[in-house]
């Protein structure tokens, strides 16, 4: 949380004062002033000059970005960047928007033809948004693991194998090393190795979803994308889901969309707050727990709404 | 009648829990009428129920009445003849349905062949493939509300369609008319003149043309010739004045000189023409054009019906529209595209209208189709011509047809439930 550079802008920017409204609009005034008249583009080379200078950078760069449903604004004007190989929460209250912008990291939005974006997401400095950034390759960097554990309704061992079938032509012997790492690395190998030709449905709920983070990681992503990834399971699997997680993010960076305050502080390592679709604070996890700069993020972790 | 009035007293009784909301007095209904009503509410569910299960069993009666009624009529002549036979208007009672049977199965062939992975393709470019840009959008929505309309226009229609796209394909080929012009023959045809032998018997060999445009040939030198195994010899000549050939074998390979031969087309399996003429490729076409909407609707709903969620994981991973609709969509749908499309294969199977108007009535065939261009019968129109005829015969030739027409089609009805449930059980 220390590696984050000083400019940027969210950090920095973190509201100081108590009318937090002004403090906001302002920033946005400040960021209007520094793209000015940038493109996209503009700001994806921007991105990479600072990776070649800066080794501590950010994984992701969120600047001024806003988001669509046909008519209806989701996102205002973020600004957020997303360390390396740390595990960011994302939280707030249903309909805030952290959800949208988690899918719009992998361009999941492309689906919903309402959707529509503006503003600059960089992943390592590939400009996210452009037209021109070949989805497929993007999606393979930056794996997704879904609210509702979606197993294909296949065997557990097509299930994993399908994501490297997708991109490279592999050898069965290559295919089955892969599917056991990444089992094994999804920490439920040792619960489905006498059964992976068995049908993936008939796993539970918490077995399911690990699964679906072995079919995410064995496409070998550097990304992964959590969208509560626990709010259809028992508190047994939510513990293993978690212990996971903070294993993971040895080697990946991860975003968590969660709706458990709890969960967000057990394993995340920063924290965004979200409201009506504004990022209200983020910060270190600690800190923003105990000691938050904003009175509705005070409140929110304090269970007063939400 | 009675029952009206309590139920205005009821209705006069709702402001009263009404205004329970505000104050906390005890509810002024007596219990005695709460009692009343429930039983009330309790008969009309029964009255409900009641009336439902007579509105289902009417269309089951229907059902069982028609088949009581056919199978009255037609048992006399459910036999083996039937199945064999062929239509005969000298003999009705040994005339069968074998040619219609034959005809039907090939016409459908042809339409399952064309409509399912028209109809699938269709279903697939309106489910997954959801286009961003505006005119895309447009065409989509365009291409929707069509197959909506075209689901609901009457086959008959289909069949005029048929008529000039397929049968006569406006014309644009040229006109096919018997023993002249025969539109744009592209395969399977070998054209000959065929000239009379000095056997004396009506025999005659065959002698290639080799130029379209020429209908006939006089022979004046000896040219190679086909006899009826196929195989190739000289054929010689016999001039007029010099003496005969006797042998028999020699006579069948000797033409006069002078002779003339006129054309004559062979045609194979493979015989390939345009336009298609009253052929069994044009009504299967037609019927495909009946069907298709049919199968885009099923289809569509069955692709609908695959969550969301899979189709997202697979994207997760970073597949390609192309990979998902492989390897998720179109495996999660099969089972119900599967049953759609045999259901749309068993209204094709009964269709008459525009097989009538795309084939004319021929009945009197005694084989099933020979080539693509071949005329065919099928099971609905020779019902439909023997059921408008006078003899009492024909009355129970059709009847015992419809009964074979509608094993058929309680055959396909299986195959789909099959297939549906072993789909199930193995996804």
């Amino acid at each position: 949380m220390t590696t984050l550079p000083s400019q940027s802008p969210t950090m920095s920017n973190a509201p100081r004062s108590d009318s937090d409204r002004d403090a906001r609009d302002e920033h946005r005034a400040d960021h209007q002033t520094t793209t000015a008249g940038g493109t996209d583009r503009l700001a994806a080379d921007d991105g990479q000059t600072r990776q070649v200078e800066d080794t501590g950078h950010p994984c992701i760069r969120i600047a001024d970005f806003n988001a669509w449903y046909g008519s209806f604004q989701a996102l205002h004007a973020l600004n957020l960047d997303i360390p390396r190989n740390q595990v960011t929460a994302f939280i707030g209250p249903s309909g805030c928007g952290k959800s949208t912008l988690l899918r719009w990291l992998n361009r999941m939005n492309d689906i919903v033809p309402s959707a529509h974006s503006r503003g600059v997401l960089t992943l390592d400095g590939i400009d996210v948004l452009s037209p021109s950034t070949d989805v497929v390759n993007l999606r393979r960097r930056v794996g997704m693991v879904f609210q509702k554990p979606n197993p294909f309704p296949k065997s557990i061992f097509e299930n994993v194998a399908f994501g490297p079938r997708l991109h490279l032509r592999v050898r069965r012997g290559e295919l089955e090393e892969l599917v056991e790492w990444a089992l094994r690395k999804a920490a439920v190998w040792e619960e489905v190795k006498d059964r992976l030709h068995s049908p993936a449905l008939g796993l539970s709920g918490g077995q399911q979803q690990r699964l679906c983070i072995a079919r995410a990681i064995a496409v070998g992503p550097d990304v992964l994308l959590m969208d509560e990834p626990c709010s259809a399971l028992d508190p047994a699997s939510t513990l293993a889901i978690e212990d996971l997680i903070y294993e993971l993010r040895r080697q990946y960076t991860i975003v968590m969309v969660t709706h458990n305050m709890q969960q967000a502080s057990r394993c995340s390592d920063r924290t965004a707050f979200f409201y009506e679709g504004k990022l209200i604070e983020s910060g270190a996890t600690q800190e923003l727990f105990t000691k938050p700069q904003e009175k509705r993020t005070d409140d929110y972790v304090r269970g007063r709404f939400g | 009648m009675s029952s009206v009035p309590t139920a205005a007293g009821d209705l006069s009784m709702e402001p009263a829990p009404g205004s329970l909301r505000g104050s906390a007095a005890p509810p002024p209904i007596e219990l005695q009428a709460a009692s009343d009503n429930s039983r009330r509410r309790k008969l009309y569910s029964r009255l409900f129920y009641i009336l439902c299960v007579l509105i289902s069993l009417l269309s089951v009666v229907v059902l069982a009445v028609l088949l009581a009624s056919i199978t009255i009529q037609g048992q006399g002549m459910l036999t083996w003849q039937l199945l064999t036979g062929s239509h005969s208007e000298l003999y009705p009672e040994s005339s069968g349905m074998w040619p219609s049977i034959i005809g039907s199965i090939a016409i459908c062939g042809i339409c399952a062949l064309s409509a399912l992975p028209l109809g699938i393709g269709t279903a697939i470019f309106l489910e997954e493939f959801k286009p961003k840009s505006k005119p895309l959008r447009m065409l989509h929505g365009f291409i929707q509300l069509n197959i909506a309309n075209l689901a609901g226009v009457p086959s008959i229609v289909y069949g005029l369609l048929g008529l000039s796209l397929f049968v006569f394909m406006f014309n644009v080929f040229g006109q096919i008319q018997v023993n002249e012009s025969a539109g744009l023959e592209l395969m399977g045809v070998k054209r000959y003149y065929q000239v009379l032998t000095l056997a004396g018997d009506g025999h005659t060999v065959l002698i290639p043309q080799d130029d379209d445009a020429e209908p006939t040939i006089q022979i004046d030198q000896p040219v190679i010739a086909v006899d009826d195994q196929g195989n190739e010899f000289e054929l010689s000549l016999w001039e007029i004045g010099t003496p005969r050939p006797t042998d028999p074998a020699e006579k069948r390979m000797t033409v006069r000189k002078g002779a003339i031969g006129g054309s004559y087309a062979r045609t194979n399996w493979s015989y390939f023409r345009l336009p298609f003429g009253r052929s069994f490729l044009a009504a299967g076409l037609t019927l495909a054009l009946v069907i298709l909407p049919i199968v885009i609707i099923a289809s569509q709903e069955s692709l609908r019906s695959v969550p969301p969620s899979l189709r997202e994981a697979s994207f997760g991973l970073g597949a390609t529209v192309w990979q998902t609709v492989r390897n998720v969509s179109l495996p999660a749908a099969l089972p119900g595209i599967l049953t759609g499309s045999i259901l749309a294969m068993g209204r094709a199977i009964g269709e008459a209208a525009p097989v009538l108007v795309v084939l004319g009535a021929t009945v009197a065939k005694n084989s099933g189709p020979q080539n693509m261009m071949d005329n065919v019968v099928t099971m609905p129109v020779l019902i439909f011509n023997w059921a408008g005829r006078q003899q009492a015969t024909y009355q129970e030739l059709a009847a015992a047809a419809i009964i074979v027409l509608l094993v058929v089609l309680l055959l396909m009805n299986s195959a789909a439930i099959y297939l549906r449930q072993r789909m199930r059980i193995e996804a």
